[in-house]
């Protein structure tokens, strides 16, 4: 199919796939634009699960490094923004076991995230996205993936399946359930309504 | 239908991917069912509450150390397979040079400056003179700027690919990769431009000749990365363009959607 004939997703996909495999092919300067249009949502998504920035920069380097490290197993069947959230899922979850090795025994099952208010919400006083944060914060993992992938990352159900390897009915029963469960923190945060 | 039939497609009424008819029945069923009508407008305002997270921007120091990495990523090739690299250089040289097409003769034009490169590229991955270093990288800049001449678009392909490799390129390298941008026939040679000006975009005239070059693109698919690659580096100066583009007859649907986005992320 030519490219003209494609849709933008379609267009991006390519363009993203066709620069990965002249990466594995050893253009290794062409990961430079892969990190120019892809760093600022895998840095989202990081901030959505850790609520830290730091440690999301961190990670966003670790993904960036790890591709290429990685880049002579890239397959170009699936989309290169699915490889990528993979290996994002695997820092996040080398990250979490580390620091869980790292810390004393009490401390290892307290609130996981560090909350911290952006410049913009602190300016604002932005108490709804505080909130949230924190409403965010308490969900268990698996929940809180599916529903920043689904919500923010733009990803489809199926490929979000894909992604965790599941299928597509478990991937919408994780997303109903923390939905409905983010909705009751979040009340229970507020002390007030949903709306 | 059943309740837990109706609920099951809730996720897929949320993120709007349901059929009409999925969707006339939901409708229908919370019309009548007051329980399903009640999860389903609290699920919608909770979808709706998580878009009160503003997108963050990581500092630049992200970048900074991305690139940093990257060189050194880089540098380690280098220094495993110098010898590898020689050896892929020769057979291709070879090969080309045996098929006897006169369309390579120009090569041999080149056979002093090839060596050049090759002396210099392996007295450079022994971390050796820095003078060398900008030899090699003037060698680089008229190689690509001849290759970007040629008839072939293979070749000029690999005129484009191989400024990829460049640091701070003159401004005559930039000003060929500015006009493959606008001129070149091929529609693959003018998206690797896209790519190569996307590196060097810290330059003042890649940033101007970018945005003008964008109402000059006739192709969708050149539209869409254009579009894409000036809304990632958040250009507010590229905004009279985007409207301008708009304006255009027989736009394309898929690149006026992008247009429309792009204007509303460049103007919040």
């Amino acid at each position: 199919m030519s490219p003209k004939n494609q849709g933008t997703n379609d267009v991006n996909t390519y363009s993203d796939n066709k620069l990965m495999e002249d990466v594995k092919e050893g253009k290794v300067e062409k990961m430079a634009v892969l990190f120019e249009k892809h760093h600022v949502p895998l840095f989202n998504f990081f901030m959505r699960l850790t609520g830290n920035r730091n440690i999301s920069e961190d990670l966003v380097q670790d993904v960036f490094m790890r591709m290429l490290k990685y880049r002579t197993t890239y397959q170009g069947r699936s989309k290169f923004t699915l490889w990528m959230y993979q290996i994002g899922r695997n820092a996040h979850i080398d990250y979490l076991r580390k620091k869980k090795d790292e810390l004393p025994l009490d401390e290892q099952w307290s609130d996981p995230i560090t909350q911290e208010a952006s410049p913009e919400e602190k300016l604002e006083g932005g108490q709804d996205a505080q909130l949230l944060r924190q409403a965010l914060a308490k969900l268990p993992l698996k929940k809180r993936e599916v529903l920043i992938l689904s919500r923010y990352q733009n990803l489809k159900y199926k490929e979000i399946a894909e992604l965790m390897d599941c299928h597509i009915g478990t991937v919408k029963a994780h997303v109903h359930r923390a939905i409905k469960e983010l909705g009751k923190i979040y009340f229970e945060l507020q002390g007030g309504t949903v709306s | 239908m059943r309740c837990e039939d109706i609920k099951k497609s809730f996720p897929d009424y949320l993120v709007g991917e349901l059929e009409k008819s999925a969707a006339d029945a939901i409708q229908t069923h919370i019309a009548d069912c007051a329980a399903c009508r009640q999860e389903l407008e609290d699920m919608s305002a909770v979808w709706t509450k998580l878009g009160v997270l503003p997108e963050e921007h990581p500092s630049n120091g992200l970048r900074e150390r991305f690139y940093r990495n990257l060189e050194e990523y880089k540098a380690e090739m280098n220094r495993e397979k110098p010898l590898h690299h020689l050896k892929q250089f020769f057979a291709s040289l070879f090969y080309r040079f045996r098929s006897g097409r006169p369309a390579y003769q120009w090569v041999l034009g080149f056979i002093p400056l090839f060596i050049g490169l090759i002396l210099g590229y392996i007295m450079f991955s022994k971390g050796q003179d820095t003078d060398l270093r900008r030899e090699i990288q003037e060698m680089r800049q008229m190689l690509a700027v001849s290759l970007l001449d040629q008839r072939s678009p293979t070749e000029r392909l690999r005129g484009v690919n191989l400024s990829y490799g460049l640091k701070n390129p003159d401004n005559r390298t930039i000003e060929a990769l500015l006009d493959t941008l606008n001129n070149d026939p091929s529609v693959n040679v003018r998206l690797a431009a896209v790519d190569a000006l996307y590196l060097f975009y810290n330059s003042p005239q890649v940033r101007e000749g970018i945005i003008q070059s964008l109402t000059r693109q006739d192709s969708p698919i050149l539209q869409v990365a254009l579009v894409d690659l000036l809304v990632s580096v958040q250009e507010r100066q590229a905004l009279e363009s985007f409207k301008k583009l708009m304006a255009a007859n027989k736009l394309d649907p898929k690149v006026k959607q992008k247009l429309e986005q792009g204007i509303k992320e460049l103007s919040y």
